[in-house]
This record gives structure tokens, C-alpha cells and sequence, in this order.
């Protein structure tokens, strides 16, 4: 069944809410009485359009900045696990796991390792032939 | 045997918007983002859910790129300027969520989404170049996409 034009929008709404807000507690219950929804309808609607639950979703979009933040910021790993939301640093390091595949201090490790790879040797980034085609002609 | 595309460029009228427009607001994911002493900035995207595919932006009309003669530069510049390359086709599991999401966003598209014969689709620009369908396949159309 079709979803109505309003309703996409009040659930785009949300999303783009969880988006700017996901570093704070969301209540989603709230969110659901924003969009004039209840929290079933809420959640099967979000579930059927972003392919997972606004719970999921939301963890991913923390993990996701965490991981921007361990390549980028000079922060530590408990205080980039609590400013993108989480509360608990063992469950955030099992999560962050589970999405990236590496455990935080260690993905922020190779991050750093690559980002100064990048700032001393950036032709071993380039494929030959870019530089051949691009800079050399 | 060849068994996959691992990088794809993509001209730019500007590295710096088409880093904005793909990483800031589609959500795309930075792989390598290096510049060497001449400037030339070697930057690679992947879309959310396929990072073995890298996307490089190339811009043709910066002053770095020396492998371009006038002759090249201009035509790049006219092509990009016109919006006049179509790049591609972008997945979406919902094209009309996308499409408001984007809009409310200020992303520029060509219409509202539509449906065909293969999916729900909306043309979607770059802003720096290039245009893309947006599409939203249906069920087993993929032997139909366009």
C-alpha cells in the first residue's frame, strides 16, 4: 500500500531530526507524536522506507560519527563515545565493532596511520595513471 | 579477467562543492582525501553501502591539471557548465523518502519522482556537472534498469 505524500514527509522530518540530534537522547515516542503517528505506525513506516528500524538507525548514524571523529578529532575514545550519545563505553565498543569491524582505539590507530602516510608520501594514494593523465598529459 | 569496477571518475567544476554535495549531504564516505605539493587533491568517495567502489572527482579546469591542454579544458568547461553529462544511476530503497529528504536539503532535481517501467525514479544534479538518475528499482527489474 502507498504511503501518503504527508506522511513521507513527517517521517523524513524525524530522520532529519534523528540526524542532528542522535548525539543527545532521543525519545522516540516523541518523535512519533511529532509526526502525528502512533509509535507502531511510526516504526513499521520508518522501518519500511530506511530498510531498518529507527532504533538501528540511529546507533548507526552514532557509530558512523564516531568513526569520523577517531580519524579527525583529538578526543578520547570515552569522549567520543559519549558526545555522539552512548552511554556506556562497553557497549559502544562492542557496536562500533560489530559495524566497522575493528575496535575503536584500534580503527583510530590505522586512521592516523594512513592520514600521516597521506601527508608525507600522497603519490603512494595516486594510481600511476591519474598522474600521468591528469598532471603530466 | 576483469571482475569489477574498483575506481570511477567523475569531472567536477569544483572538487570542494562536489566533496560537500557527496560526502556532507548524500552521506558518502571519504577513502582517501591526499594533495601533493603541486595542490592536485586526490580524493575518493564510496557510497554508503559499497565501499569497494572508489569515486574520484577530477577537476579539468583547475590550474594544477596540466595533462589538459585550452583546447580540453573548454570543452570540459562547457559540458560541466551545461550539466550536460549524465553520470550515472544512483540506487535509493525509497526514491520518494530521498527525494524530500534532498529537497528539504536544497539538493536540485529535474521533477518529481516518477515512476517507470523499471522503478521510481527522479533525475537528481550534482550541482557541479553532472545529473543522475535517482532511482528506486522494482522488484526484479534490474535486467530492464536503463
Amino acid at each position: 500500500m502507498p504511503i501518503a505524500p504527508d506522511v513521507y514527509k513527517k517521517i523524513v522530518m524525524a530522520k532529519l531530526y534523528m540526524d542532528e540530534n542522535f548525539h543527545e537522547s532521543i525519545d522516540l515516542d516523541r518523535i512519533s507524536r511529532e509526526a502525528c503517528l502512533s509509535r507502531y505506525h511510526f516504526h513499521r513506516l520508518f522501518t519500511r522506507i530506511y530498510q531498518r528500524t529507527p532504533h538501528q538507525y540511529l546507533t548507526r548514524k552514532r557509530v558512523e560519527q564516531a568513526r569520523q571523529w577517531l580519524a579527525d578529532k583529538d578526543l578520547t575514545v570515552s569522549e567520543i563515545c559519549n558526545n555522539v550519545g552512548f552511554e556506556s563505553i562497553g557497549s559502544f565498543s562492542v557496536l562500533f565493532k560489530k559495524e566497522i569491524g575493528y575496535a575503536p582505539q584500534y580503527y583510530r590507530n590505522q586512521a592516523w596511520l594512513k592520514k600521516q602516510q597521506g601527508l608525507t608520501q600522497p603519490r603512494k594514494f595516486i594510481p600511476h595513471c591519474f598522474i600521468e593523465t591528469c598532471l603530466n598529459g | 579477467m576483469i571482475t569489477k569496477v574498483s575506481h570511477v571518475s567523475l569531472f567536477v567544476l569544483d572538487q570542494q562543492k562536489a566533496y560537500d554535495f557527496y560526502v556532507t549531504t548524500l552521506g558518502f564516505k571519504v577513502n582517501t582525501d591526499v594533495t601533493m605539493d603541486n595542490g592536485f587533491r586526490w580524493i575518493t568517495v564510496s557510497p554508503p553501502e559499497q565501499p569497494d567502489l572508489e569515486i574520484t572527482f577530477l577537476a579539468p579546469l583547475a590550474a594544477n591539471m596540466m595533462g589538459y591542454d585550452d583546447e580540453t579544458r573548454n570543452a570540459f568547461r562547457i559540458l560541466l557548465e551545461k550539466g550536460a553529462l549524465g553520470a550515472g544511476v544512483l540506487h535509493t530503497p525509497d526514491c520518494r523518502a530521498t527525494y524530500e529528504e534532498l529537497k528539504a536539503k536544497g539538493v536540485q532535481f529535474k521533477g518529481e519522482p516518477k515512476e517507470q517501467f523499471y522503478g521510481i525514479e527522479a533525475i537528481i544534479s550534482d550541482g557541479v556537472g553532472n545529473w543522475f538518475s535517482m532511482t528506486q528499482p522494482t522488484p526484479q527489474a534490474g535486467a530492464q534498469h536503463p
